[in-house]
């Protein structure tokens, strides 16, 4: 009657994130119960995906209860608010064994979110603003990239960019482009008209692809130079909205170097930032106002990333701004699906925080799964067509000490890196993978858990 | 609307049902009875016809409530013409229309029969009429997604469409496993049942006949008599099973996870114990000077009581003769039902005790006009929109009731036949008053009030909606469009 493969996942909260987890964790054959105060949202979750639904306040025993918390492996507070979360994964494990997972946004908390985990015994906290914050950030570092993800701690990125008209890419095959331009790169996946391809060396690119290419901090700038793009960092940028969002971002832009000009309609909110913010200049005014925005000098930023907290504002406001400069531009999407018309839009770099947070909890859940060795990172890229997982390998003989080309893969898999004693290193066939490696998997397999699950 | 995946679920219905008739034809091989080679023949055709059906998985397996109840409907339908086949083609049933009628009869656990006497059919033939009910007890959909892997997440729907009840819950999160545990509580408790039959000196094969149709409250008996020539013990083991299989299968679930207070605190229980007292008390004040020892008065009415309000319709005496007003309280019996999430039929308990609690509701409501108050069933508030299907339901039910009665009565029977016949077709339950009385059958009705009678059965069986949406013409025309676009592009 125990099913032997799926985690018991309590998940307490059925807005953006709690759906956007059902589903992902569902199709990975999870025994998913989801509570929720709202009838109506927990019905309409039930009725889409194999789930149990429960009516009531997730911090309440009795709820816990019916849901079975006692027996669960995995309890994920997702509710709006921070306390309510922290307050179920508290009850959560004075009345169960399982792993709690908080989403907490609040950057009150979020400073002592280490501490907060610790005390509490959570396995994981997770800010997705903050997480976003720190994508968009890591995009503005390298503003002609469309993503960037890292892994490894930093030490290896995996790049997402578009092969503009007239690239000296265009046309070239992946096995020309090893043996001419550097072999410290590997593309890993492809986008072209809708299809993603993980290509072989035979493959040809072509202008209007987007490509995804794994390479070290370094190598992937050298990459980028050589084959003509820029890669300076901005020099400023123009927050519009001063919400959660927009606080964290500006943090993480000042630490770098990086000038921030936010604006913001309210008056109150303003001036706490300015004293949060001592160096950011902090500008007062409806940030949807034409007048306003050139007032305050929109054409002359080299970066812009809207942030109003409505989706519809933020891409209008995209649009807008690449009309009247050519700064980069990073959208962030909350709520809206018909991701097909976003892409449609061509808006170059769009920031999903629902994925952020489903991603990480997502990488947890899996590692939980796993036997041997552990998920460090997980990625979704390509509108969840592809994963990027980063593995940290221990005792795992049927991989280990033999050469990548003696390996017998799965189809559409690739090794992206290993990375051996901290460093990064994009692997030929004759490396071999080694006990306490991380090595980093790009494959358009779905639900991998460990890293026997990349032979075939 | 996704005709694949319904075309999908009726190939697996048939194997399902292929295999099922295997069971028949084995027993008649064993025993060597007239015509066991039909179950061989129809089963190997079923199989046959499933091939093409469930060949190749659909890539879109997504479907929504609509597919459910179509899927669920029109699988019944199916399922009821293959299962007719046997009797047909055999000449044990010479009419095509009166082996439907069984069949169908079979399958919603209705147990109404058109045999005049079924002690001289052959044995494999009185062995699949009892097996329909245990089939359609728990409904073959259920039996699909417990033994079936389906991918997807909207298979509750299937399940939904299928289930008697108003709400259907999981007992875990996942359907197949929900389905597995309804399976194991209902052979289990159909083994115990078939034990405890033996210990009364029953013969192996003739419990389990009895057992399969109290399992699926049928109420197919193995007697010309029904049960009135069988010992007390057994009276007494199968009135006790009938009122078993009433209950919400909830309370087996939390029993076998030992979580004792809740499942005594469910509160429709509650209600179904007493209604049954209650009916108990009345027919037995009343009846106690027919029998000739008061435990043998009690004996009947428990067991009269237990197989009408559980729907089973099993008869241990002819209640046609009884008073009045002991006839009366068993016709309340037969509109009541049995509880949610058994294997019955009827309205169901829980359903009237949320319209009870409504009136309750209403009538504060006009000494404090603007006072707020909900209906509460097991400590919680009812859901408007709960509320609101059961109304809709109760509406409904009743148009149908009434209509198949002046459909039925266009034959001019008496008042008391054509009513009860569709009270009994329409609840699951057997037999009715009168000419179709415990002691009588069905097969004086012509084709037509047969047809009539067995849409009430199925509706009933499938609580009136997943039946209804079937010849709702907006199902058809937008299918129907769809395909004239696709191909137009």
């Amino acid at each position: 009657m125990k099913s032997s493969t799926g985690l018991k996942v309590v998940i307490i909260g059925c807005g953006k994130v709690g759906a956007t987890l059902t589903e992902q964790l569902s199709e990975e054959g999870h025994d998913i119960t989801i509570i929720d105060t709202d009838p109506q949202k927990v019905q309409e979750l039930a009725n889409l995906y194999d789930v149990m639904g429960i009516i009531g306040n997730g911090a309440s025993l009795e709820s816990q209860n019916d849901a079975g918390v006692d027996k669960a492996d995995v309890l994920i507070a997702v509710t709006g608010s921070d306390e309510l979360n922290l307050l179920c994964c508290i009850i959560a494990k004075q009345f169960g064994k399982c792993a709690a997972i908080a989403r907490v946004r609040t950057p009150d908390y979020s400073k002592e979110s280490n501490y907060l985990r610790e005390r509490l015994g959570l396995a994981l906290i997770i800010n997705p603003d903050l997480e976003a914050a720190r994508e968009t950030a890591r995009i503005l570092y390298l503003p002609t990239a469309l993503e960037v993800n890292s892994f490894a701690h930093g030490q290896a990125e995996l790049i997402k960019i578009k092969i503009p008209d007239d690239n000296i890419l265009d046309g070239m095959t992946i096995s020309h482009l090893g043996m001419n331009i550097t072999n410290d790169i590997l593309i890993c996946a492809v986008e072209r008209d809708n299809e993603i391809t993980i290509p072989s060396g035979s493959f040809e690119l072509h202008k209007g692809d987007i490509i995804s290419f794994a390479a070290t901090r370094k190598s992937g700038k050298q990459f980028l130079s050589k084959i003509g793009f820029a890669t300076r960092q901005v020099k400023n940028t123009l927050i519009i909205g001063g919400g959660r969002s927009a606080y964290y971002l500006a943090g993480e832009l000042l630490r770098r170097g990086i000038e921030v000009t936010i604006v913001e309609s309210d008056r109150a909110r303003c001036e706490l930032l300015s004293t949060l913010l001592p160096k950011a200049v902090i500008l007062n005014g409806d940030g949807i106002n034409q007048d306003f925005l050139k007032e305050a000098g929109i054409e002359d930023f080299d970066s812009v990333v809207p942030l109003t907290g409505i989706d519809e504002e933020n891409i209008m406001l995209t649009l807008y701004t690449k009309q009247v400069s050519n700064a980069k531009v990073i959208t962030k999407v909350n709520r809206i699906g018909f991701t097909e018309v976003i892409n449609n839009l061509n808006l170059g770099s769009v920031i999903y925080p629902k994925y952020i947070t489903s991603e990480a909890i997502i990488a947890y859940v899996r590692a939980k799964k796993a036997s041997i060795g552990n998920i460090e990172t997980l990625y979704h890229l390509f509108d969840n067509r592809v994963e990027a997982i980063e593995f940290s390998v221990t005792d795992a003989p049927n991989v280990t000490g033999k050469a990548l080309k003696d390996l017998k893969l799965k189809d559409n898999l690739l090794i992206a890196f290993i990375s051996h004693n901290g460093v990064a290193k994009i692997p030929s066939g004759q490396d071999m993978i080694e006990d306490g490696d991380n090595v980093m998997i790009v494959t358009t397999h779905k639900g991998l858990t460990d890293i026997n699950d990349i032979l075939r | 609307m996704n005709t694949k995946i319904i075309r999908y679920i009726w190939g697996y219905v048939l194997r399902i049902e292929a295999v099922f008739m295997l069971l028949p034809f084995i027993i008649g091989l064993i025993r060597h009875d007239e015509g066991f080679m039909w179950f061989l023949i129809v089963s190997a055709g079923a199989a046959l016809i499933s091939i093409p059906l469930a060949f190749r998985k659909p890539t879109d397996t997504v479907f929504y409530l609509k597919e459910g109840c179509v899927a669920t409907a029109s699988s019944w339908i199916i399922m009821s013409i293959v299962g007719a086949l046997p009797f047909y083609l055999s000449g044990v049933i010479p009419s095509f229309a009166d082996a439907l009628f069984e069949t169908v009869s079979g399958f919603t656990t209705t147990g109404a029969s058109i045999l005049p006497e079924v002690e001289s059919m052959p044995i494999c033939y009185l062995f699949w009429r009892s097996f329909t009910h245990w089939i359609g007890g728990m409904g073959v959909l259920v039996f699909l997604l417990a033994v079936v892997p389906m991918s997807g997440g909207s298979h509750i729907n299937l399940m939904r469409a299928e289930s008697p009840g108003p709400s259907v819950g999981k007992f875990v999160p996942k359907v197949r496993h929900t389905a597995r545990i309804l399976y194991i509580i209902y052979l289990f408790l159909t083994a115990v049942e078939v034990i405890l039959l033996m210990f009364g000196g029953m013969d192996a094969l003739d419990s389990i006949m009895t057992s399969f149709g109290t399992a699926g409250t049928g109420g197919f008996g193995i007697r010309n008599d029904s049960f009135m020539s069988f010992s007390p013990y057994i009276q007494w083991v199968v009135a006790i099973f009938m009122i078993m299989f009433g209950l919400n299968f909830n309370i087996y679930y939390l029993l076998l996870f030992r979580q004792f207070k809740k499942a005594f605190m469910i509160e429709e229980i509650h209600y179904y114990l007493l209604i049954i007292a209650g009916a108990i008390a009345i027919i037995f004040f009343n009846v106690k000077d027919l029998f000739a020892t008061p435990s043998e008065a009690m004996t009947h009415t428990v067991f009269q009581v237990s197989s009408i309000i559980s729907s089973t319709g099993y008869s241990s005496a002819d209640f046609n003769l009884w008073p009045d007003v002991c006839k009366v309280v068993l016709v309340i019996l037969m509109f009541v039902g049995a509880c949610a999430g058994s294997t019955g039929g009827g309205i169901k308990v829980t359903r009237l005790v949320v319209l009870i609690k409504t009136i309750g509701k209403e009538l504060k409501n006009y000494i404090h006009p603007k006072r707020v108050s909900k209906v509460k069933m097991d400590g919680k508030p009812v859901e408007h929109e709960v509320v609101r299907a059961i109304n809709v339901y109760f509406i409904t039910f009743m148009v149908i009731f009434f209509v198949s009665v002046l459909l039925i009565s266009i034959e001019n029977y008496d008042f008391a036949t054509n009513f009860s016949a569709v009270l009994a077709t329409m609840n699951n339950i057997g037999p009715g008053l009168n000419l179709v009385g415990p002691t009588s059958n069905f097969s004086f009705f012509n084709d037509f009030s047969k047809y009539v009678l067995m849409f009430d059965m199925l509706a009933g069986r499938l609580e009136l909606f997943p039946l209804l949406i079937l010849f709702h013409p907006g199902l058809y025309i937008d299918t129907f469009k769809s395909k004239m676009h696709r191909r137009a592009r």
